[in-house]
Protein backbone atom coordinates (compact mmCIF):
# COMPACT_ATOMS: atom_id res chain seq x y z
CA UNK A 1 0.00 0.00 0.00
CA UNK A 2 2.68 2.04 1.04
CA UNK A 3 4.67 1.60 -2.39
CA UNK A 4 1.67 2.75 -4.44
CA UNK A 5 1.13 5.98 -2.28
CA UNK A 6 4.89 6.83 -2.75
CA UNK A 7 4.52 5.88 -6.57
CA UNK A 8 1.69 7.96 -7.31
CA UNK A 9 3.17 11.05 -5.27
CA UNK A 10 6.22 10.72 -7.40
CA UNK A 11 4.05 10.23 -10.96
CA UNK A 12 2.44 13.12 -9.31
CA UNK A 13 4.84 15.36 -7.83
CA UNK A 14 7.66 14.52 -11.38
CA UNK A 15 4.04 15.65 -13.72
CA UNK A 16 3.71 18.38 -11.35
CA UNK A 17 7.54 19.91 -12.32
CA UNK A 18 7.28 18.81 -15.77
CA UNK A 19 3.97 21.48 -16.17
CA UNK A 20 6.03 23.77 -14.31
CA UNK A 21 8.83 23.85 -16.74
CA UNK A 22 6.71 24.05 -19.35
CA UNK A 23 4.82 27.28 -18.26
CA UNK A 24 8.60 28.74 -17.93
CA UNK A 25 9.22 27.97 -21.67
CA UNK A 26 5.72 28.88 -22.50
CA UNK A 27 6.04 32.35 -21.04
CA UNK A 28 9.52 33.32 -23.40
CA UNK A 29 7.02 31.96 -26.58
CA UNK A 30 5.54 35.44 -25.88
CA UNK A 31 9.32 37.17 -25.35
CA UNK A 32 10.92 38.95 -28.02
CA UNK A 33 12.73 37.00 -29.99
CA UNK A 34 16.59 37.23 -28.94
CA UNK A 35 17.91 35.70 -32.30
CA UNK A 36 20.05 37.92 -34.29
CA UNK A 37 20.11 36.45 -38.03
CA UNK A 38 23.29 37.01 -38.92
CA UNK A 39 24.53 37.12 -42.43
CA UNK A 40 21.19 39.35 -43.24
CA UNK A 41 21.73 41.51 -39.67
CA UNK A 42 24.50 42.43 -37.86
CA UNK A 43 25.78 42.94 -34.02
CA UNK A 44 26.74 46.19 -33.40
CA UNK A 45 30.15 46.09 -32.54
CA UNK A 46 31.59 47.54 -29.58
CA UNK A 47 33.68 50.79 -29.65
CA UNK A 48 36.63 49.24 -29.08
CA UNK A 49 36.63 46.17 -31.04
CA UNK A 50 39.92 44.76 -31.91
CA UNK A 51 39.56 43.21 -35.42
CA UNK A 52 43.43 43.20 -37.18
CA UNK A 53 45.47 46.30 -36.91
CA UNK A 54 45.57 48.81 -39.37
CA UNK A 55 47.61 52.32 -39.88
CA UNK A 56 45.66 55.02 -39.40
CA UNK A 57 44.93 58.08 -41.30
CA UNK A 58 46.49 61.48 -39.65
CA UNK A 59 44.41 64.41 -41.46
CA UNK A 60 47.62 66.66 -41.28
CA UNK A 61 49.29 64.63 -43.82
CA UNK A 62 46.62 62.87 -45.71
CA UNK A 63 48.96 59.38 -45.00
CA UNK A 64 50.14 57.45 -42.01
CA UNK A 65 52.38 57.94 -39.51
CA UNK A 66 54.88 55.12 -38.89
CA UNK A 67 58.41 56.01 -38.82
CA UNK A 68 59.60 52.32 -38.83
CA UNK A 69 60.43 52.54 -35.71
CA UNK A 70 60.42 48.28 -35.12
CA UNK A 71 58.64 48.40 -31.39
CA UNK A 72 55.22 46.81 -32.31
CA UNK A 73 57.81 44.25 -34.73
CA UNK A 74 59.89 43.37 -31.44
CA UNK A 75 57.22 43.16 -28.99
CA UNK A 76 54.78 41.10 -31.64
CA UNK A 77 54.76 38.15 -29.68
CA UNK A 78 53.78 35.73 -32.47
CA UNK A 79 56.24 37.77 -34.86
CA UNK A 80 53.71 38.61 -37.28
CA UNK A 81 54.80 42.21 -38.28
CA UNK A 82 57.87 43.16 -40.71
CA UNK A 83 58.34 46.64 -41.17
CA UNK A 84 60.31 48.62 -43.47
CA UNK A 85 61.10 52.19 -43.29
CA UNK A 86 63.58 54.70 -45.78
CA UNK A 87 64.92 58.01 -44.61
CA UNK A 88 63.60 59.91 -47.38
CA UNK A 89 65.15 63.61 -46.24
CA UNK A 90 68.05 64.36 -44.04
CA UNK A 91 66.59 65.67 -41.43
CA UNK A 92 63.04 64.13 -40.88
CA UNK A 93 62.94 60.77 -39.23
CA UNK A 94 62.28 57.25 -41.14
CA UNK A 95 58.95 56.68 -43.14
CA UNK A 96 58.13 53.14 -43.94
CA UNK A 97 57.54 51.78 -47.01
CA UNK A 98 56.59 48.41 -46.27
CA UNK A 99 54.54 47.57 -43.32
CA UNK A 100 53.53 43.36 -43.71
CA UNK A 101 51.48 41.89 -41.21
CA UNK A 102 50.41 38.02 -41.61
CA UNK A 103 46.81 38.38 -40.07
CA UNK A 104 46.52 34.28 -39.96
CA UNK A 105 49.26 34.22 -36.68
CA UNK A 106 48.34 37.36 -35.13
CA UNK A 107 46.57 36.72 -32.07
CA UNK A 108 44.86 39.95 -31.70
CA UNK A 109 46.36 41.11 -28.52
CA UNK A 110 46.65 44.41 -29.12
CA UNK A 111 50.55 44.98 -27.75
CA UNK A 112 51.31 46.57 -31.00
CA UNK A 113 48.66 48.98 -30.74
CA UNK A 114 49.65 49.84 -27.27
CA UNK A 115 53.74 50.00 -27.81
CA UNK A 116 53.43 52.05 -30.79
CA UNK A 117 54.85 55.58 -30.04
CA UNK A 118 53.31 57.25 -32.64
CA UNK A 119 50.11 56.42 -32.46
CA UNK A 120 50.75 55.34 -35.82
CA UNK A 121 48.26 52.10 -35.49
CA UNK A 122 44.66 51.13 -35.09
CA UNK A 123 42.01 48.36 -34.87
CA UNK A 124 39.82 47.82 -37.71
CA UNK A 125 36.32 46.72 -37.18
CA UNK A 126 36.50 43.51 -40.13
CA UNK A 127 36.13 40.31 -39.12
CA UNK A 128 35.08 39.13 -42.03
CA UNK A 129 37.99 37.64 -44.08
CA UNK A 130 38.50 35.20 -46.49
CA UNK A 131 41.18 33.99 -48.39
CA UNK A 132 41.70 31.56 -51.02
CA UNK A 133 44.81 30.56 -49.89
CA UNK A 134 47.12 30.84 -46.85
CA UNK A 135 49.35 34.25 -48.23
CA UNK A 136 46.12 35.75 -48.88
CA UNK A 137 46.19 37.08 -44.83
CA UNK A 138 49.64 38.45 -45.21
CA UNK A 139 48.87 42.00 -46.25
CA UNK A 140 51.04 45.48 -46.62
CA UNK A 141 48.96 48.12 -44.60
CA UNK A 142 50.57 50.29 -46.34
CA UNK A 143 48.85 49.51 -49.33
CA UNK A 144 46.05 48.98 -48.04
CA UNK A 145 45.65 52.14 -46.37
CA UNK A 146 46.44 53.34 -50.14
CA UNK A 147 43.61 51.77 -51.53
CA UNK A 148 40.89 53.15 -49.24
CA UNK A 149 41.77 56.37 -50.75
CA UNK A 150 42.04 59.36 -48.85
CA UNK B 1 34.19 2.40 -32.81
CA UNK B 2 34.38 -1.30 -30.97
CA UNK B 3 37.06 -3.57 -30.63
CA UNK B 4 36.44 -6.79 -29.46
CA UNK B 5 38.67 -8.22 -26.86
CA UNK B 6 39.83 -11.54 -25.54
CA UNK B 7 37.64 -12.34 -23.10
CA UNK B 8 33.75 -13.39 -24.45
CA UNK B 9 31.83 -10.73 -21.97
CA UNK B 10 33.73 -7.17 -22.24
CA UNK B 11 34.65 -5.19 -24.72
CA UNK B 12 36.46 -2.02 -25.27
CA UNK B 13 34.96 1.46 -26.50
CA UNK B 14 36.35 4.55 -27.56
CA UNK B 15 34.36 7.81 -25.98
CA UNK B 16 35.95 10.01 -28.16
CA UNK B 17 37.93 12.16 -29.29
CA UNK B 18 35.61 13.13 -31.84
CA UNK B 19 31.98 12.68 -29.39
CA UNK B 20 29.50 16.00 -29.34
CA UNK B 21 29.34 15.34 -25.32
CA UNK B 22 33.20 14.92 -24.62
CA UNK B 23 32.91 19.16 -24.76
CA UNK B 24 36.24 18.79 -27.43
CA UNK B 25 38.93 16.67 -27.90
CA UNK B 26 39.02 13.97 -24.74
CA UNK B 27 39.01 10.21 -25.09
CA UNK B 28 37.46 8.18 -23.24
CA UNK B 29 38.58 4.34 -23.37
CA UNK B 30 35.94 2.41 -21.48
CA UNK B 31 35.99 -1.15 -21.15
CA UNK B 32 32.46 -2.09 -21.03
CA UNK B 33 30.62 -5.38 -19.70
CA UNK B 34 27.51 -4.95 -21.49
CA UNK B 35 26.43 -1.14 -20.53
CA UNK B 36 28.08 -1.40 -17.52
CA UNK B 37 31.32 0.76 -17.04
CA UNK B 38 34.26 -1.84 -15.51
CA UNK B 39 37.01 0.44 -16.62
CA UNK B 40 38.22 3.71 -17.77
CA UNK B 41 40.84 5.08 -19.26
CA UNK B 42 40.94 9.02 -19.70
CA UNK B 43 43.67 9.91 -22.72
CA UNK B 44 44.25 13.50 -23.29
CA UNK B 45 46.54 15.67 -25.31
CA UNK B 46 45.00 16.26 -28.47
CA UNK B 47 44.93 19.57 -28.44
CA UNK B 48 48.61 20.48 -26.99
CA UNK B 49 50.06 23.54 -28.03
CA UNK B 50 53.08 23.67 -26.35
CA UNK B 51 51.63 27.06 -24.06
CA UNK B 52 53.98 26.57 -21.29
CA UNK B 53 56.99 26.09 -23.28
CA UNK B 54 55.81 29.07 -24.93
CA UNK B 55 55.76 30.44 -22.11
CA UNK B 56 59.86 29.89 -21.88
CA UNK B 57 61.04 31.05 -25.10
CA UNK B 58 58.86 34.74 -25.21
CA UNK B 59 58.80 37.57 -22.42
CA UNK B 60 56.44 38.41 -19.64
CA UNK B 61 54.12 40.50 -21.65
CA UNK B 62 54.52 38.69 -24.53
CA UNK B 63 53.11 35.56 -22.96
CA UNK B 64 50.22 37.04 -21.55
CA UNK B 65 47.74 36.33 -24.82
CA UNK B 66 48.33 32.93 -24.79
CA UNK B 67 47.02 32.90 -20.98
CA UNK B 68 43.51 33.60 -22.23
CA UNK B 69 43.71 30.48 -24.95
CA UNK B 70 44.52 27.52 -22.53
CA UNK B 71 40.87 27.53 -20.93
CA UNK B 72 38.98 30.01 -23.38
CA UNK B 73 35.79 29.85 -20.96
CA UNK B 74 37.56 31.61 -18.33
CA UNK B 75 40.29 33.78 -20.26
CA UNK B 76 39.77 36.80 -18.01
CA UNK B 77 40.53 34.90 -15.01
CA UNK B 78 43.62 33.34 -16.34
CA UNK B 79 45.09 36.64 -17.53
CA UNK B 80 44.09 38.12 -13.51
CA UNK B 81 45.82 35.31 -12.41
CA UNK B 82 48.98 35.31 -14.75
CA UNK B 83 49.28 39.21 -13.85
CA UNK B 84 48.86 38.41 -10.44
CA UNK B 85 51.85 36.35 -10.57
CA UNK B 86 53.99 38.54 -12.11
CA UNK B 87 53.23 41.34 -10.08
CA UNK B 88 54.13 39.14 -6.67
CA UNK B 89 57.53 38.18 -8.20
CA UNK B 90 58.22 42.04 -9.01
CA UNK B 91 56.27 43.38 -6.18
CA UNK B 92 54.16 45.73 -8.10
CA UNK B 93 51.62 47.73 -6.24
CA UNK B 94 48.47 47.66 -8.40
CA UNK B 95 45.99 51.06 -8.30
CA UNK B 96 42.72 50.47 -6.53
CA UNK B 97 41.21 51.06 -9.24
CA UNK B 98 42.76 48.29 -11.44
CA UNK B 99 41.52 45.90 -8.57
CA UNK B 100 38.51 46.66 -8.56
CA UNK B 101 37.69 46.57 -12.65
CA UNK B 102 39.63 43.40 -12.66
CA UNK B 103 37.48 41.43 -10.12
CA UNK B 104 34.36 42.72 -11.57
CA UNK B 105 35.40 41.56 -14.83
CA UNK B 106 36.67 38.23 -13.77
CA UNK B 107 33.76 37.29 -11.97
CA UNK B 108 31.47 38.23 -15.01
CA UNK B 109 33.84 35.93 -16.60
CA UNK B 110 33.07 33.57 -13.90
CA UNK B 111 29.74 33.46 -14.61
CA UNK B 112 29.53 33.25 -18.34
CA UNK B 113 31.61 30.39 -17.72
CA UNK B 114 29.11 28.65 -15.66
CA UNK B 115 26.19 29.52 -17.82
CA UNK B 116 27.97 27.75 -20.83
CA UNK B 117 28.56 24.95 -18.54
CA UNK B 118 25.17 24.89 -17.57
CA UNK B 119 23.75 24.83 -20.85
CA UNK B 120 26.19 22.71 -22.31
CA UNK B 121 25.40 20.01 -19.52
CA UNK B 122 21.88 20.17 -19.97
CA UNK B 123 22.32 19.67 -23.50
CA UNK B 124 24.53 16.42 -22.75
CA UNK B 125 21.66 15.00 -20.95
CA UNK B 126 19.08 16.17 -23.39
CA UNK B 127 17.24 18.86 -22.82
CA UNK B 128 17.62 21.62 -25.33
CA UNK B 129 15.60 24.66 -24.14
CA UNK B 130 17.88 25.72 -21.10
CA UNK B 131 20.76 25.61 -23.40
CA UNK B 132 19.18 28.32 -25.59
CA UNK B 133 18.56 30.43 -22.04
CA UNK B 134 21.98 30.06 -20.87
CA UNK B 135 23.61 31.21 -24.37
CA UNK B 136 21.35 34.37 -24.36
CA UNK B 137 22.35 35.37 -20.84
CA UNK B 138 26.15 34.21 -21.43
CA UNK B 139 25.53 36.57 -24.82
CA UNK B 140 25.13 39.57 -22.54
CA UNK B 141 27.77 39.45 -20.61
CA UNK B 142 30.28 38.75 -23.89
CA UNK B 143 28.67 42.21 -24.85
CA UNK B 144 29.46 44.04 -21.57
CA UNK B 145 33.01 42.44 -21.14
CA UNK B 146 33.46 43.06 -25.37
CA UNK B 147 32.28 46.62 -24.58
CA UNK B 148 35.51 46.90 -22.33
CA UNK B 149 38.27 44.56 -23.43
CA UNK B 150 37.47 44.80 -26.83
CA UNK B 151 37.17 40.95 -27.47
CA UNK B 152 34.76 37.79 -26.55
CA UNK B 153 36.74 35.05 -25.63
CA UNK B 154 40.52 36.03 -25.73
CA UNK B 155 40.52 39.09 -23.56
CA UNK B 156 44.02 39.87 -22.46
CA UNK B 157 42.50 42.98 -20.88
CA UNK B 158 44.41 43.04 -17.63
CA UNK B 159 48.14 44.21 -17.80
CA UNK B 160 51.12 43.85 -15.53
CA UNK B 161 50.19 46.89 -13.03
CA UNK B 162 46.45 47.09 -14.31
CA UNK B 163 44.40 46.80 -16.72
CA UNK B 164 44.83 48.22 -20.20
CA UNK B 165 41.64 50.34 -20.28
CA UNK B 166 39.29 52.15 -18.30
CA UNK B 167 35.51 50.94 -17.79
CA UNK B 168 32.82 52.70 -19.72
CA UNK B 169 29.37 54.07 -19.34
CA UNK B 170 28.28 51.00 -21.16
CA UNK B 171 29.92 48.82 -19.68
CA UNK B 172 28.84 50.52 -16.47
CA UNK B 173 25.03 50.51 -17.68
CA UNK B 174 25.06 46.77 -19.27
CA UNK B 175 26.56 45.29 -15.86
CA UNK B 176 23.54 47.05 -13.96
CA UNK B 177 21.01 45.97 -16.49
CA UNK B 178 22.45 42.55 -16.91
CA UNK B 179 22.40 41.59 -12.49
CA UNK B 180 18.62 42.00 -11.86
CA UNK B 181 17.98 39.97 -15.20
CA UNK B 182 20.06 37.38 -14.30
CA UNK B 183 18.90 36.80 -11.08
CA UNK B 184 15.05 36.86 -12.74
CA UNK B 185 16.87 34.17 -15.10
CA UNK B 186 18.38 32.29 -12.21
CA UNK B 187 14.99 31.71 -10.78
CA UNK B 188 13.43 30.50 -13.83
CA UNK B 189 16.02 27.67 -14.33
CA UNK B 190 15.40 26.76 -10.96
CA UNK B 191 11.31 26.32 -11.92
CA UNK B 192 12.97 24.71 -15.38
CA UNK B 193 15.86 22.28 -14.23
CA UNK B 194 16.61 22.43 -10.77
CA UNK B 195 13.11 20.55 -9.67
CA UNK B 196 12.24 18.79 -13.00
CA UNK B 197 11.99 15.38 -12.64
CA UNK B 198 13.60 13.73 -15.32
CA UNK B 199 16.84 15.97 -14.34
CA UNK B 200 17.09 14.85 -10.85
CA UNK B 201 16.33 11.05 -11.68
CA UNK B 202 19.84 11.46 -13.51
CA UNK B 203 21.88 12.91 -11.38
CA UNK B 204 21.00 12.69 -7.96
CA UNK B 205 23.39 9.48 -6.47
CA UNK B 206 24.81 9.57 -9.87
CA UNK B 207 28.55 10.06 -9.57
CA UNK B 208 28.98 10.00 -6.07
CA UNK B 209 32.06 11.54 -4.27
CA UNK B 210 32.95 11.47 -0.82
CA UNK B 211 35.62 14.22 0.52
CA UNK B 212 38.08 12.21 1.27
CA UNK B 213 38.21 11.11 -2.70
CA UNK B 214 37.80 14.55 -3.56
CA UNK B 215 40.98 15.31 -1.65
CA UNK B 216 43.18 12.21 -2.90
CA UNK B 217 42.03 12.97 -6.20
CA UNK B 218 43.16 16.40 -5.68
CA UNK B 219 39.61 17.63 -7.10
CA UNK B 220 39.21 21.71 -6.41
CA UNK B 221 36.73 24.37 -6.94
CA UNK B 222 32.83 23.39 -7.51
CA UNK B 223 33.76 19.72 -7.35
CA UNK B 224 35.41 19.59 -4.19
CA UNK B 225 32.69 22.53 -2.26
CA UNK B 226 29.84 19.94 -3.73
CA UNK B 227 31.26 16.89 -1.37
CA UNK B 228 30.80 19.73 1.40
CA UNK B 229 35.15 21.16 2.00
CA UNK B 230 34.77 24.70 2.06
CA UNK B 231 37.54 25.35 0.11
CA UNK B 232 37.64 28.23 -2.05
CA UNK B 233 41.02 29.94 -2.69
CA UNK B 234 39.19 33.48 -2.76
CA UNK B 235 38.90 32.78 0.95
CA UNK B 236 41.82 30.26 1.85
CA UNK B 237 44.46 32.49 0.25
CA UNK B 238 42.61 35.90 -0.29
CA UNK B 239 44.35 38.18 -3.29
CA UNK B 240 43.31 41.24 -4.55
CA UNK B 241 40.20 42.54 -3.41
CA UNK B 242 38.33 39.75 -2.14
CA UNK B 243 39.13 40.04 1.73
CA UNK B 244 36.77 43.09 1.83
CA UNK B 245 33.72 41.72 -0.03
CA UNK B 246 30.88 40.03 1.57
CA UNK B 247 30.34 36.34 -0.18
CA UNK B 248 29.27 32.93 0.54
CA UNK B 249 31.33 29.71 -0.51
CA UNK B 250 28.20 27.40 -1.33
CA UNK B 251 28.78 23.93 -0.36
CA UNK B 252 26.70 20.77 -0.43
CA UNK B 253 26.86 17.71 1.12
CA UNK B 254 26.86 14.11 -1.16
CA UNK B 255 28.87 15.17 -3.98
CA UNK B 256 26.99 13.75 -6.57
CA UNK B 257 26.21 15.49 -10.21
CA UNK B 258 22.95 17.23 -8.78
CA UNK B 259 24.86 18.57 -5.91
CA UNK B 260 28.17 19.83 -8.55
CA UNK B 261 25.28 21.23 -10.44
CA UNK B 262 23.85 23.53 -7.53
CA UNK B 263 27.23 24.79 -6.02
CA UNK B 264 27.69 26.40 -9.69
CA UNK B 265 24.44 27.56 -9.69
CA UNK B 266 24.99 29.14 -6.36
CA UNK B 267 27.83 30.19 -7.16
CA UNK B 268 26.22 32.21 -10.21
CA UNK B 269 24.32 34.02 -7.12
CA UNK B 270 27.44 35.08 -5.19
CA UNK B 271 29.22 35.92 -7.83
CA UNK B 272 26.42 38.57 -8.85
CA UNK B 273 26.94 39.72 -5.53
CA UNK B 274 30.53 40.15 -5.64
CA UNK B 275 29.81 42.56 -8.77
CA UNK B 276 27.24 44.45 -7.27
CA UNK B 277 29.27 44.94 -4.42
CA UNK B 278 32.62 46.15 -6.05
CA UNK B 279 30.86 48.05 -8.54
CA UNK B 280 29.00 49.85 -5.86
CA UNK B 281 32.41 50.61 -3.78
CA UNK B 282 34.22 51.83 -7.39
CA UNK B 283 36.93 54.29 -6.60
CA UNK B 284 38.12 56.58 -8.47
CA UNK B 285 42.08 57.01 -9.99
CA UNK B 286 44.40 55.46 -12.13
CA UNK B 287 43.62 51.97 -13.92
CA UNK B 288 47.38 51.01 -14.60
CA UNK B 289 50.40 51.44 -11.70
CA UNK B 290 53.07 53.91 -13.16
CA UNK B 291 56.72 53.03 -14.12
CA UNK B 292 56.12 49.48 -14.93
CA UNK B 293 58.57 48.31 -17.48
CA UNK B 294 57.78 46.87 -20.92
CA UNK B 295 60.45 44.04 -20.40
CA UNK B 296 59.57 43.28 -17.23
CA UNK B 297 62.34 41.09 -14.96
CA UNK B 298 61.58 39.68 -12.20
CA UNK B 299 64.22 39.09 -9.61
CA UNK B 300 65.98 35.81 -9.86
CA UNK B 301 64.02 33.14 -8.07
CA UNK B 302 60.90 30.64 -8.12
CA UNK B 303 57.46 32.43 -8.10
CA UNK B 304 54.28 30.27 -7.34
CA UNK B 305 51.07 31.99 -7.35
CA UNK B 306 47.59 30.15 -6.56
CA UNK B 307 43.96 31.31 -8.14
CA UNK B 308 40.54 30.18 -8.29
CA UNK B 309 39.74 29.73 -11.72
CA UNK B 310 35.66 28.88 -12.44
CA UNK B 311 36.94 25.31 -12.49
CA UNK B 312 39.24 25.20 -9.50
CA UNK B 313 42.52 25.77 -8.41
CA UNK B 314 44.67 27.43 -10.99
CA UNK B 315 48.48 27.32 -9.83
CA UNK B 316 51.00 29.35 -11.83
CA UNK B 317 54.76 28.48 -11.12
CA UNK B 318 57.81 30.09 -12.83
CA UNK B 319 61.29 29.95 -12.29
CA UNK B 320 63.17 33.57 -13.27
CA UNK B 321 67.10 33.92 -13.80
CA UNK B 322 66.49 37.68 -13.56
CA UNK B 323 66.28 37.57 -17.58
CA UNK B 324 63.46 38.95 -19.62
CA UNK B 325 62.36 35.54 -20.47
CA UNK B 326 61.14 33.28 -17.68
CA UNK B 327 63.18 29.77 -17.39
CA UNK B 328 60.62 27.59 -16.58
CA UNK B 329 56.90 27.84 -17.05
CA UNK B 330 54.64 25.50 -15.63
CA UNK B 331 50.73 25.79 -14.90
CA UNK B 332 48.61 23.73 -12.71
CA UNK B 333 45.16 23.79 -14.22
CA UNK B 334 41.90 22.43 -12.49
CA UNK B 335 40.15 20.35 -14.72
CA UNK B 336 43.45 18.15 -15.09
CA UNK B 337 43.06 16.74 -11.79
CA UNK B 338 39.04 17.24 -11.90
CA UNK B 339 39.40 14.84 -15.08
CA UNK B 340 41.24 11.91 -13.90
CA UNK B 341 38.67 11.29 -10.64
CA UNK B 342 36.59 9.73 -13.63
CA UNK B 343 39.18 6.43 -13.58
CA UNK B 344 38.08 5.86 -10.25
CA UNK B 345 34.11 6.85 -10.10
CA UNK B 346 33.03 5.47 -13.55
CA UNK B 347 33.28 1.59 -13.26
CA UNK B 348 30.08 0.21 -12.06
CA UNK B 349 28.03 3.11 -14.06
CA UNK B 350 26.49 2.85 -17.10
CA UNK B 351 27.22 4.95 -20.09
CA UNK B 352 24.36 7.37 -20.28
CA UNK B 353 25.53 8.10 -16.76
CA UNK B 354 28.69 8.70 -17.71
CA UNK B 355 28.13 11.41 -19.87
CA UNK B 356 26.17 12.72 -16.95
CA UNK B 357 29.69 12.07 -14.68
CA UNK B 358 31.67 13.81 -17.32
CA UNK B 359 29.48 16.60 -18.10
CA UNK B 360 29.07 17.70 -13.99
CA UNK B 361 33.03 17.43 -13.66
CA UNK B 362 33.00 20.50 -16.20
CA UNK B 363 36.19 20.34 -17.29
CA UNK B 364 37.57 22.29 -20.24
CA UNK B 365 39.92 20.43 -22.81
CA UNK B 366 42.44 22.71 -24.33
CA UNK B 367 43.09 23.63 -20.65
CA UNK B 368 44.20 20.56 -19.48
CA UNK B 369 46.05 19.72 -22.87
CA UNK B 370 47.36 22.89 -22.63
S1 LIG C 1 55.69 51.05 -33.41
FE1 LIG C 1 54.44 52.45 -34.62
S2 LIG C 1 55.90 53.83 -35.57
FE2 LIG C 1 57.07 52.08 -34.79
S3 LIG C 1 57.21 50.71 -36.58
FE3 LIG C 1 55.40 50.08 -35.41
S4 LIG C 1 53.70 51.23 -36.32
FE4 LIG C 1 55.58 52.18 -37.02
S1 LIG D 1 47.84 42.34 -32.23
FE1 LIG D 1 49.47 41.20 -31.16
S2 LIG D 1 49.86 39.42 -32.46
FE2 LIG D 1 48.71 40.87 -33.70
S3 LIG D 1 50.25 42.04 -34.80
FE3 LIG D 1 49.81 43.17 -32.92
S4 LIG D 1 51.30 42.46 -31.43
FE4 LIG D 1 51.30 40.98 -33.12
Amino acid sequence: MNAVVRYLRDVFSGAWSLAMGMSVTLRYMFKPVSTVQYPREAMPLPEVYRGHIELRRFAETGSHGCVACGECFRICPSGVIKVQGLKEEADRPNRAVFYFIDFSRCSLCGLCVEVCPESALAFSKVYEEVGVSRYSTVVDLIARLESQGA
Amino acid sequence: MLRKTLTEDSFYLNLGPQHPSTHGVLHLLLKLDGERILECKPLVGYSHRAHEHMGQNRTYLQFLPNTSRMDYLGGLCYNHAYCLAVEKACGIEVPERARYIRTVCAELNRISSHLLWFGAYLMDLGAFTPFLYAFDDREDILAILGEVTGSRLTYSYCRFGGVNRDLNQNFLDGTKAFIPKLRKRLKDYRTLVTKNIIFLNRTKGIGTVSAELARDWALTGPNLRACGVAYDLRRAEPYSIYPELEFEIPTATAGDCYDRYWVRMAEMEQSLRIVEQALGRLPEGPVKAAGVPQWIQPPAGDYHFSYESPRGHLGIYFVSDGGRVPLRMKWRTPSFSNLSILSEILPGTLVADTIAILGSIDVVIPEIDR
